[in-house]
């Protein structure tokens, strides 16, 4: 096995980097990281064009799209463009957390309850403004502590 | 407290432009091709403090410093250049002078809308690139006053946020922080849009993981509103020396005309922020200027509050 040790980080395509990490920052609450290809350093030596931002303590790598990407109907606020994000927030903030994306004109679909057997209590659904696919839940296992390297036991 | 030099939501009151110092080689040379050809009026020579050996002349209500450098870096394939509103017979005046001395006259695409309907550029003797910019309120027969002006930076992020946050400048436009300007940049390097130098690169890819040798972009760029005048930086894309830290005062230089109390004010929040500057400075009733505050931008290029003096 690779023994990766945890998810380090995402990068995901955005059509604007103004745009996007004033989405990121305010209003999921990200904090701005970093920009490369905004020095002269990096247009010498040819760097992508990307912004970063961290929430919590994951980095989200916003990398301007070369080109134009195809993006879902407006209407459809839950799905996977290749994939989808989901945001965890404590089960005592999640209504108000609803009322930020109501108050910032955020359209989204939810909230859903997920089935009391599982791990995930309610989640909303939503994009980013390049028609990302984000979500937004909190966990009915919040306080459980998992185990999260189980010791091979040799047998 | 936190001091901040915009202490929003008032952001830095400032009229517009008051003076531009531009570098030139030959003086003479330039005097002359600045009042035969823009028809600007001379005012004075070496009245100005902090200009070397210099001339000013008016444009409109504003002022045009020609400061004389013979060791003047070449911009002329950056994004710096200086802009000045015209009526439209006034441009066809100088579109004529400029034909009649067999200067070059180019006009490109824009990437701001602002520009994008009517623009004009040419160089002076000394490689300066000049822009006219039409303006309906341009009344004078010549040029009516600075629309903006263009200048380098080598870091964007610390830029933007000196000039938006700290000065408390209003946003214009931006360049190359969306997709559809790399588009227009491949169009550019597919022959489809001329541009105006500085604006445009081919960015030679240090990585294998795209199969391409070159990518075309297009260089940051902002624009911001500083009264009735923009100014624009524009992300370097080569090395150019910047001057010591230590030094506050040099040019080529913007200087932004405003209120004593503004001077004193952005005098304060610059100290509270570690930032080099010099004044509020009083000035000589021979020179244009009452006061000035001189200090620079983040990178190394000199600004000023000035006061401007009333002119007869």
């Amino acid at each position: 096995m690779a023994e990766v040790q945890s998810l380090s980080h995402s990068a995901i395509c955005v059509h604007d980097l103004k745009e996007a990490e004033d989405f990121y920052c305010g209003i999921l609450g990200a904090h701005a990281h970093a920009g490369v290809n905004f020095i002269t350093e990096d247009t010498i030596k040819g760097r992508s064009v990307h912004k970063s931002v961290v929430l919590e303590d994951y980095l989200i790598a916003l990398a301007l799209a070369g080109d134009f990407m195809p993006m879902p109907p407006d209407e459809q606020l839950r799905g996977a463009h290749g994939f989808r994000h989901a945001f965890t927030v404590g089960c005592e903030r999640f209504n108000r957390t609803l009322d930020v994306m109501r108050q910032r004109g955020i359209k989204f679909q939810g909230p859903v309850t997920h089935p009391e057997k599982g791990p995930f209590g309610q989640s909303i659904y939503f994009k980013d403004p390049s028609g990302n696919f984000l979500e937004i839940l909190w966990r009915r296992d919040e306080n459980v502590a998992y185990d999260a390297t189980p010791e091979f036991n040799g047998e | 407290m936190n001091v901040t030099l915009a202490d929003r939501p008032s952001a830095l009151d400032v009229a517009g432009i008051g003076y531009l110092v531009v570098q030139v080689g030959d003086l003479d040379e330039a005097i002359e091709f600045y009042r035969r050809v823009l028809r600007l009026d001379l005012v004075g020579r070496d009245i100005l403090p902090a200009s070397g050996s210099h001339a000013v002349l008016a444009a409109g209500r504003q002022l045009v410093v020609l400061a004389s450098n013979p060791d003047r870096v070449d911009l002329k394939e950056t994004g710096v250049h200086q802009a000045y509103r015209v009526s439209m017979p006034a441009r066809d005046a100088i579109a004529a002078a400029l034909a009649g001395e067999g200067v070059e006259v180019k006009a490109y695409k824009e990437d701001r809308p602002a520009e994008e309907r009517d623009n004009f550029y040419f160089f002076d003797p000394a490689g300066n690139r000049i822009q006219l910019v039409v303006s309906g309120n341009a009344k004078a027969p010549g040029i009516a006053g600075i629309d903006h002006v263009a200048m380098l930076v080598a870091d964007m992020l610390r830029s933007e946020d000196f000039y938006l946050n700290e000065l408390g400048l209003a946003e214009d436009h931006r360049v190359g922080w969306a997709t559809a300007d790399y588009v227009r940049a491949r169009k550019w390097a597919a022959g489809e849009e001329d541009m105006a130098p500085g604006t445009r690169r081919l960015d030679k890819r240090y990585t294998v993981m795209v199969n391409k040798k070159v990518v075309p972009r297009c260089n940051m760029q902002l624009f911001m509103r500083a009264g009735d005048a923009v100014l624009g930086i524009y992300l370097a894309n080569q090395h150019f020396q910047e001057p010591p830290e230590e030094l506050a005062v040099g040019m080529p230089r913007v200087a932004l005309a405003a209120k004593r109390a503004q001077l004193d004010k952005t005098a304060r929040a610059l100290q509270a922020k570690g930032r080099t500057f010099l004044g509020p400075v009083v000035h000589p009733a021979s020179a244009p200027v009452e006061a000035s505050l001189y200090f620079r931008d983040v990178g190394g290029n000199f600004l000023e509050l000035c006061v401007p003096r009333a002119r007869g």
